[in-house]
């Protein structure tokens, strides 16, 4: 089955740092939760995986991630993932990402991802209904990694110059440098499930989610 | 002592023969647990096999790496389509006169074929060992839809036919056509339909659906190096046609070749066909000279094996402005998956799909079925019906009820006014089917008067006639004729073998007996059903008469239990092979009470002599004389074969009514009243007939309302396990009312005409005659299944009868 998905996360990062995340598709790749880049194939070729783990239930997909386009003046990233598992399921997904600059916040930005993906066999038969749902939560938590990665990112020339002026006017300063927070080493399922429980529930009541 | 003396009623009840609601025999072990399935059967020795499957709908196999999977303690063997290749055995001919993969040779056609296989010490091992076979695939283009892959640029499915430009049924005008097959006389209907005061058309849907039986398909290969000789134990519905194939496909004599069906935990269709997972545990066994077993899991059954249905089918009706129907035009396309693989006499496609004129008596018809390759599994198998015949009756009774609300008619009318008239009998319709006996308006005025019919629409009208009702009331109503019994050995035949049936029957000296047939009981009783029939025929308790099937090695040849054949075909074999043993047994009683056989009269378990009570022989006398003393220049024993070649097929029906109320909120469909009238000529065991008759009405009720098959646009089945098909259980099932008339077959030697399916049949377009009923005052002329809540609540809510 295939789900397209097109998505804009705003950020508090300028378009500086999110684009040198954003570019480096280790980095990205260090931003998904359970996925891995295993091996270079060539300049824009890796080799890589995937663990998703519901319960007691694995699924590791491993498979090939090219990028098709990088464009550093548009801040954009074309890539193709393909993969499959052993247990009878593939996977492949067409993504187009693209750091967007706010106009109104030079310290902001928003990420806009553009992506089709096509799972086949048992995942699509077991899990098709929740494929939305499920890439939300992965999505969702792949977003914040990135965020707080990029933020760990030494911040550029002009945000220092304003942070020094506010300590040299005595304002509040902001702990910095920050590191870069652990990344869950897997997809965990079951905090997935438990997401998509009390959403459905919150849908119940009309509450947007 | 004598006896005492009893009556000939007495007597009669104590056979407890024919008409008799005997309970079922097969039940004590069922319901204590001891049945002998498939998977009960253990051998010494025995090794497990397990299947690696494809998750994509159509790929191009690059490489199957094994080593890992051997290199797992306890795995014996990993085949692949090259390992079948030296033996031929890769590829198999199927009953539609294709071929199809046994494993895939070097593409794959659907989601979960068949593409290597696994040998192990147990089960467990051999699922972990197909996880550890990785196979590397290309994607191809994938085509779900038949009208998408009969276009020009439609990607080629069968890369294997390329440059074949007839199949086994006729020219291919297309890379993934199988055939056009056409039935009836089309310029006759093409010309009354140009001339037609009233014309109605409406394209339908019939679902891919899934018979879904509780116990899944899978088999115990035994070949014994040393003797040579091959037994598998197998979930077949067709025993001895497996033989047959089996035979011809490895090159072991049919002598040496043993197949036994043991119980089996329901068929409904999806058991008759031959199925990689047999061919290839045969394969491993004859390899490593084990036993082994393999047994698919539900997962499996569901994608792989035998599907049914998936019809899109055109009807129009033509008629005369006041409701007479003169012309009938059909056009089906077909989706018959990657291989065609249907189950249906070889001459027939479409199986018997051109009964779909009905109960009615149209003058001019024409029906055309195309089949056409997809991207599916194969299959094609009569879902609890015979061959096609479920999709002919939704059809023409869908119809029907069109015609009659662009009339303005009421349906029971109308049907009325078209029925085959009981003086018209035998009856030969538009597409020449000799019908054989029937009396559609008496069943049809029993069926009014029960349910009160004229106070059912007076009550729809008061529900319509108020806005704030919170529910919508329909009324279905179908009266359909069944084609059963196949068949006529000059008509059909499966693999050039013709479709009799046969019965051996041995009374032993002592006065029981044993019958053995060349069917297979999968629920439908035939050891209590078969025994009632000699018990009326011969005089001998039905207590004492054992009924042996599914055994090739004792069972005389038959083509098995589907399509509602084993009591119109074996039933016929059974009687005339006890007539045989009558005859002979009376040329004995005659030879001991010393008289001429002219002067004997046959009562209910002897023989006496005209105008005499006290001289008499019992049929157990008589077996006792045969095997002690028979007359001179007699043969001792008493036994007979009889091979029964019907002359014609059976055609059972019914009328059924359908009240439903739906929910304007939800959606939801309760089923206020279902009344079944079903008339199968003489009833033998009227329990039986009746447990028939709800199993069937369960199953037509699972299609209508809820199963089915949806493939996304990649080809992955959406939908192949229970959290998905709905299989009804006791809790949604609703209550059914059942009643019956009896119009015996002219030409069955007990007039019997078969029951099992009929409910399936009639049951479906009922209910989707009641749902569209319920929408009918707003202009809606068909709806198509399943009618789950979902379906239904976008209906109300484009009506906008939605609260």
């Amino acid at each position: 089955m295939e789900v397209k998905l097109d998505k804009r996360y705003p950020l508090d990062v300028d378009p500086a740092r999110a684009w040198a995340i954003l570019g480096d598709l280790k980095a990205v790749a260090g931003c998904m939760p359970g996925a891995e880049l295993t091996e270079q194939l060539s300049d824009t070729s890796y080799k890589g995986g995937v663990k998703v783990k519901v319960g007691p239930a694995v699924a590791q997909f491993g498979g090939q991630v090219d990028v098709l386009e990088k464009d550093e003046a548009a801040r954009k990233m074309v890539l193709r993932g393909k993969g499959a598992d052993k247990g009878g399921s593939s996977a492949s997904m067409d993504l187009s990402a693209t750091i967007e600059a706010d106009p109104a916040n030079l310290a902001a930005s928003v990420l806009h991802g553009d992506a089709a993906v096509i799972v086949n066999g048992k995942f699509a038969q077991f899990g098709g209904r929740m494929m939305v749902q499920v890439s939300d939560m992965i999505l969702a938590q792949f977003v914040e990694n990135f965020r707080q990665a990029a933020l760990a990112l030494p911040a550029p020339a002009s945000q220092a110059i304003a942070q020094d002026a506010a300590v040299a006017f005595g304002g509040p300063v902001e702990a910095a440098p920050r590191t870069a927070p652990p990344v869950a080493q897997e997809i965990n399922g079951m905090a997935i499930v438990w997401a998509l429980i009390k959403n459905w529930w919150l849908g119940l009541f009309g509450k947007k989610v | 002592m004598n006896a005492p003396v009893q009556t000939a009623e007495a007597r009669e009840i104590a056979l407890a023969g024919m008409g008799v609601s005997r309970l079922r025999k097969e039940d004590a072990r069922f319901i204590q647990g001891k049945g002998n399935y498939v998977d009960d059967i253990k051998m010494p020795g025995m090794l497990h096999m397990d299947i690696v499957r494809s998750p994509l709908a159509h790929a191009r196999i690059k490489k199957i790496h094994k080593e890992a999977a051997l290199a797992i303690p306890g795995v014996h063997a990993v085949l692949t389509a090259d390992d079948l290749k030296p033996l031929k055995l890769h590829w198999m001919p199927t009953l539609a006169g294709d071929v199809a993969a046994v494993l895939a040779d070097e593409k794959v056609h659907f989601q979960m074929q068949e593409v290597a296989i696994v040998i192990a010490d147990d089960r467990y091992i051999a699922a972990d060992a197909v996880e550890a076979v990785e196979v590397e695939y290309e994607e191809l283009p994938v085509v779900v839809d038949p009208y998408a892959a009969l276009q020009p640029d439609a990607p080629v499915i069968r890369e294997d036919l390329a440059g074949k430009t007839s199949g086994a049924h006729g020219p291919r005008e297309h890379h993934n056509h199988i055939f056009t097959w056409d039935a009836g006389d089309k310029a006759a209907a093409d010309a009354a339909f140009a001339n037609a005061p009233v014309t109605v058309s409406q394209h339908m849907y019939y679902p891919r659906v899934h018979p879904c039986p509780l116990e899944t398909c899978g088999c115990v290969a035994s070949f014994d190096p040393v003797r040579g000789d091959l037994t598998t134990y197998i979930t077949s519905q067709a025993p001895h046609v497996v033989r047959t194939v089996v035979s011809l496909l490895s090159g072991i004599p049919e002598s040496k070749v043993r197949i036994v069906s043991p119980d089996i935990g329901g068929g409904f269709g999806n058991k008759v066909g031959v199925y990689p997972g047999y061919v290839c545990a045969i394969v491993a066994s004859i390899v490593l000279g084990r036993p082994v077993k393999w047994v698919e899991d539900r997962v499996e059954n569901i994608s792989t094996t035998a599907f049914a249905r998936d019809y899109h089918m055109d009807g129009e009706l033509a008629a005369t402005p006041d409701g007479k129907i003169t012309a009938l035009r059909v056009n089906v396309v077909a989706d018959h998956g990657a291989f065609d693989a249907c189950a249906d006499p070889t001459k027939f496609p479409a199986g018997m799909f051109h009964i779909v004129s009905g109960s009615y008596d149209i003058p001019a018809a024409h029906c055309s079925v195309k089949g056409v390759y997809t991207n599916k599994a194969p299959g094609g198998v009569a879902y609890r019906c015979s061959f096609r015949v479920t999709e002919a009756v939704y059809l023409v009774e869908r119809m029907v009820d069109v015609l009659a609300q662009k009339l303005g008619m009421d349906k029971a009318e109308i049907r009325a006014k078209n029925f085959i008239k009981k003086e018209q009998f035998p009856y030969t319709s538009a597409f020449g089917f000799e019908y054989d006996s029937g009396d559609y308006h008496t069943a049809l005025k029993k069926v009014l008067d029960a349910v009160d019919y004229p106070a059912l629409r007076a009550e729809q009208a008061a529900k319509r006639a108020d806005p704030n009702s919170p529910t919508l009331m329909g009324i279905g109503l179908v009266t359909f004729t069944e084609v059963v019994g196949a068949g006529p050995s000059k008509m059909c035949d499966i693999l050039g073998v013709g479709m009799f049936d046969s019965c051996e029957i041995r009374i032993h000296p002592t006065g029981s007996a044993i019958a053995r047939m060349g069917t297979i009981t999968q629920g439908q009783g035939h050891q209590t059903t078969y025994a009632q029939i000699i018990a009326t025929e011969l005089g001998i308790p039905s207590e004492v008469i054992q009924v042996e099937e599914g055994d090739t090695s004792t069972a005389p040849y038959g083509l098995g239990t589907y399509g509602s054949r084993s009591t119109p075909v074996a039933g016929a074999a059974i009687a005339l092979a006890a007539r045989k043993i009558h005859a002979k047994a009376r040329k004995i009683a005659a030879h001991m009470l010393e008289v001429n056989e002219n002067d004997l009269d046959w009562e209910v378990d002897r023989f006496k002599v005209k105008g005499d009570d006290s001289k008499f022989k019992t049929m157990a006398d008589v077996a006792w004389q045969a095997y002690h003393q028979p007359p001179a220049g007699m043969e001792p024993g008493l036994e007979a074969v009889h091979y029964y070649d019907p002359p014609n097929f059976t055609f059972p029906f019914g009328i059924y009514l359908c009240v439903v109320d739906i929910d304007r909120a939800t959606g939801e469909t309760k089923i206020r009243r279902f009344y079944a009238l079903d008339d199968c000529g003489t009833r033998i065991n009227p329990m039986i007939i009746e447990g028939q008759i709800h199993g069937g009405l369960t199953e037509g009720f699972a299609v209508a309302m809820g199963q089915q098959m949806p493939f996304d646009a990649q080809g992955n089945l959406m939908g192949n396990t229970l959290m998905d098909y709905f299989l009804p259980t006791a809790v949604e099932t609703p209550k059914w009312e059942t009643d019956h008339t009896v119009t015996p077959s002219p030409h069955h030697p007990i007039g019997a005409k078969g029951v099992a399916e009929s409910p399936h049949v009639g049951s479906i377009p009922t209910f989707t005659s009641a749902v569209v009923d319920a929408f009918a005052h707003l202009g809606v002329t068909h709806m198509d299944m399943p009618h789950n809540a979902f379906r239904v609540w976008k209906q109300l809510k484009a009506t906008g009868q939605n609260l």
